[in-house]
C-alpha cells in the first residue's frame, strides 16, 4: 500500500512537472504582448508626464546650456555602454535642487541643481544616480509598488487620466526609491563616474554639505527625498578608500564656473 | 482517477450527508478565498476537526478532502506568491511562470471536478477513492481511530 501510494505520489509529481516543463516551451509572453503592453505604458505614462512639465513648467531649451549638460553626461554614457539617445535630459528652470528620472528614460534635472553644485563630478554624480534608476528600470518599479499596475495601466486610458498622472509625477519628483533601490543607484553612479576616470569624491561631499543645510528652508528636494544622506556620503567614501582612480574633469573650472553663471543670467532673464 | 469501492459498512443517510459536506467546505471556501490559497484548506482542517470523533466513513471522507486540499495549497501557494512578486517585486512575467499558472489551473479544475464528484457521490452513500489520495487516506486513517 505504501509503495503504491509513493508511485502514484510520483506520477502526479512528474505529471505536474512535465505539464509545466512542456508549457513553458511556448512563448507565452509573445502571444501576449507582455512586452508591447508594458513598453507602450511606459512610454505613455512617461511621455504624458513629461508634457504636464512642458507645459507647466520653464524648459530651458537654450543650445549652449543644454549642450554643456550633455558634455558632462556623454563621458559617463561612453564609458558605460549607455546610448546617449535613449535618454531624453530636459532641463527646467526651477531653484529646487532637485533631479529625478521619469518612465521613458526621461531625466528631469532642475537648474537649482545645476547651480547649487560646488563641483561639476558631483552634478555628473547626481545625474549617475538618475541615470541608474533609469538603466535598472526602478522607475516602473517604484509606480508599480506605489501605484499599483492596474492604476498605472487606467492611467494611459480613460478620462481619469490627467489626475493620475499628476499623482505619478508627485510620487517620482518628491518621493524617494526603496533604501535598496537608492543604494543600488548609488553604488551604480560611483561605478558609472569611475569607469569614466570621473572623481566619486565630490558626490559624497556634496551629499553631506546638503544634509548639513537640511534644516536651512531652502528646497532641497533631491536631498530631503533621499534620506540618511549622510551615511549614503560615507559608504561612497568607503567604497572609495584604497581604490586608486584617475581625476579627469570634463570641462575646466572656468567653464564650470561659466556654466554656472549662464544658467542664473537666464533664472534673472 | 476516481474508484467507486465498496465500504466497510453501509453509511447512514446523516452520516452521507456529513461526508458530502467535507468536500462541499472545500469547494465554498475554495470560492469564498479565491486569491488566498489558504483559506479553503482551513475551512477543510476545522471540518476536519470537527469530524475527528465522527464514525468511520465520515472520518475517511474528511480526511480525504483534507489531504488533496493541502496538495493543492502547495501548489496554488507558490502560484500565489510567485505572482505578488511579480506586481510588487522584482520578477517579471516569463513564458515560465505563465506555463506554472496554466498548469496549476488545469490541476485544480481536475480537482475541483473530483471534488464535486465525489461531494455527489458520499451524498448517495457510495464510496469513492480518489487517485493518491484515497490511497493516502487509508494509511492515516483507520476503522480503530
Amino acid at each position: 500500500m505504501i509503495n503504491k501510494t509513493l508511485i502514484q505520489g510520483l506520477v502526479i509529481l512528474v505529471a505536474f512537472f512535465t505539464l509545466w516543463f512542456g508549457l513553458s516551451r511556448l512563448d507565452f509572453v509573445k502571444f501576449f504582448e507582455i512586452k508591447k503592453h508594458t513598453t507602450t505604458a511606459e512610454q505613455k505614462i512617461g511621455d504624458m508626464i513629461w508634457n504636464q512639465i512642458h507645459d507647466t513648467e520653464t524648459v530651458i531649451t537654450n543650445d549652449s546650456i543644454v549642450k554643456t549638460l550633455d558634455k558632462l553626461i556623454l563621458p559617463i554614457c561612453k564609458a558605460n555602454h549607455i546610448v546617449r539617445d535613449s535618454l531624453k535630459i530636459h532641463i527646467v528652470q526651477k531653484d529646487e535642487v532637485n533631479a529625478f528620472a521619469l518612465p521613458n528614460n526621461h531625466l528631469v534635472v532642475y537648474t537649482g541643481l545645476i547651480t547649487d553644485c560646488k563641483k561639476q563630478e558631483a552634478l555628473q554624480g547626481v545625474l549617475g544616480h538618475e541615470i541608474a534608476h533609469i538603466e535598472n528600470n526602478h522607475v516602473m518599479k517604484k509606480l508599480s509598488k506605489e501605484v499599483g499596475l492596474s492604476v498605472l495601466l487606467s492611467a494611459t486610458a480613460g478620462d481619469k487620466g490627467g489626475a493620475i498622472i499628476k499623482e505619478i509625477f508627485k510620487t517620482l519628483s518628491s518621493t524617494a526609491y526603496d533604501r535598496s533601490l537608492e543604494k543600488e543607484a548609488d553604488m551604480q553612479s560611483v561605478n558609472y563616474l569611475l569607469k569614466a576616470n570621473i572623481s566619486p569624491e565630490p558626490l559624497a561631499d556634496f551629499m553631506y554639505v546638503m544634509a548639513q543645510e537640511q534644516k536651512t528652508p531652502k528646497a532641497l528636494t533631491w536631498i530631503s527625498t533621499h534620506p540618511e544622506c549622510e551615511e549614503r556620503a560615507k559608504y561612497i567614501l568607503d567604497y572609495l578608500k584604497g581604490k586608486k582612480y584617475e581625476k579627469k574633469q570634463t570641462l575646466t573650472q572656468k567653464e564650470w564656473e561659466q556654466y554656472k553663471e549662464q544658467i542664473k543670467n537666464s533664472l534673472k532673464k | 482517477m476516481i474508484q467507486e469501492l465498496a465500504f466497510a459498512y453501509k453509511p447512514s443517510e446523516h452520516e452521507a450527508e456529513r461526508a458530502s459536506n467535507s468536500y462541499l467546505m472545500s469547494l465554498v471556501a475554495l470560492v469564498a478565498g479565491l486569491p488566498l490559497p489558504i483559506i479553503n484548506l482551513i475551512a477543510t482542517f476545522f471540518f476536519f476537526i470537527a469530524n475527528r470523533k465522527g464514525t468511520y466513513y465520515v472520518r475517511w471522507h474528511c480526511t480525504q478532502a483534507l489531504v488533496s486540499q493541502a496538495a493543492l495549497l502547495c501548489m496554488n501557494s507558490c502560484g500565489f506568491w510567485w505572482t505578488i512578486s511579480i506586481i510588487f517585486g522584482d520578477e517579471h512575467v516569463s513564458n515560465r511562470y505563465f506555463a506554472y499558472m496554466i498548469t496549476a489551473f488545469c490541476f485544480n479544475l481536475l480537482e475541483f471536478v473530483t471534488t464535486i464528484y465525489s461531494a455527489v457521490q458520499t451524498r448517495k452513500g457510495k464510496h469513492v477513492e480518489q487517485w493518491f489520495f484515497g490511497n493516502l487516506t487509508n494509511l492515516i486513517c483507520r476503522p480503530n481511530d
